[in-house]
């Protein structure tokens, strides 16, 4: 939120039309579409941000997602679903919540082992759409954005009437 | 030959497995993974499916079952890349999985796994992964220097 020294309050959001919905859809929506999967809700996914094109998502570290005993590394299957969750995100957050997309396929890359005891995050971007495909590429860090943990590029369908 | 480790002490070692509470039995057909329904693996309320990212995890922790029943390993692989098919929804049902190796080199393997649900020959999804295997023991350890295949 901007503030300004007017005392004028600021611009107030516009209100949700079907159209303002399909395309940038308000925040609320995309919140809804983290804690609103069971899967992505028990995993404890976190929204961080979306934009058009873009989400963000945090996976927090938790003890029963470590992959083996001992090592304190989420298991690279939390993080499968932390980006597909994510990808997801990024579409819903360019075409809105008709778009229903669905995954086609993914193909992820784990560089290596996230730190131990550290959350994963994970940013999606949704670089083309066509009416029924939309392709994205997405990236996982723990610590910086600069050395990311995995990454991973995927096909959705999608449905765009009406956008 | 190796005996084959327990498919589900292997699995007791995983946290992550525990979560998702895959069990493994072997059969005349092999290695045999189950993923049991439940309901918080649902991705997608309204068709119902099951979330992709809890059938491909439940893929690739099928690959690693694999790689352990052949190869009498019980020092875990690690997961280099998996790539992920998406055939048609998976109800929120209890899913089964069989993996095959395709290639096993010295350091590297890779294996492709199918999950289904009532029909095996009517896959859900597919996954093909490579693994990086665990050092034998003995043999010089740690590989710093660049790999070859």
């Amino acid at each position: 939120m901007t503030t300004d020294n007017t005392g004028k309050t600021p611009d107030a959001q516009p209100i949700a039309t079907p159209e303002s919905i399909n395309r940038g859809w308000p925040e609320q929506l995309a919140r809804a579409m983290v804690a609103g999967a069971p899967y992505s809700a028990a995993l404890g996914l976190r929204f961080v941000s979306s934009s058009p094109g873009f989400g963000t998502i945090m996976l927090p570290w938790r003890d029963d997602l470590v992959g083996l005993d001992g090592t304190g590394i989420l298991a690279p299957g939390a993080v499968t679903a932390l980006i597909d969750h994510t990808c997801g995100l990024a579409i819903m957050s360019t075409f809105g919540a008709m778009a229903a997309p669905a995954t086609l396929d993914l193909r992820i890359d784990h560089l290596r082992p996230a730190a131990p005891n550290a959350a994963v995050t994970a940013q999606a971007h949704c670089y083309k759409a066509t009416r029924t495909i939309a392709f994205l590429r997405a990236e996982a860090w723990d610590v910086s954005r600069d050395d990311p943990v995995a990454t991973a590029q995927a096909a959705f369908t999608l449905n765009r009437r009406g956008t | 030959m190796h005996d084959a480790p327990d498919l589900n002490t292997l699995l007791a070692y995983s946290p992550f497995a525990r979560y998702l509470a895959i069990e493994a039995k072997i059969d005349d057909k092999g290695v045999l993974a189950i993923l049991p329904a439940r309901d918080n693996l649902v991705g997608n309320v309204l068709l119902p499916a099951l979330h992709g990212g809890a059938v491909a995890a439940f893929l690739e922790i099928s690959c690693l079952l694999q790689l352990a029943y052949e190869t009498g390993a019980t020092a875990p692989a690690r997961t280099i890349d998996v790539s992920v098919e998406y055939l048609r929804p998976a109800r929120p049902e209890a899913t089964f999985a069989r993996a095959k190796i395709r290639r096993i080199g010295r350091r590297v393997a890779t294996v492709h796994a199918e999950a289904w649900q009532r029909d095996e020959a009517t896959p859900v999804c597919l996954v093909q992964c490579h693994f990086r295997l665990p050092g034998k023991p003995g043999s010089s350890t740690q590989t710093t220097t660049q790999e070859e295949k």
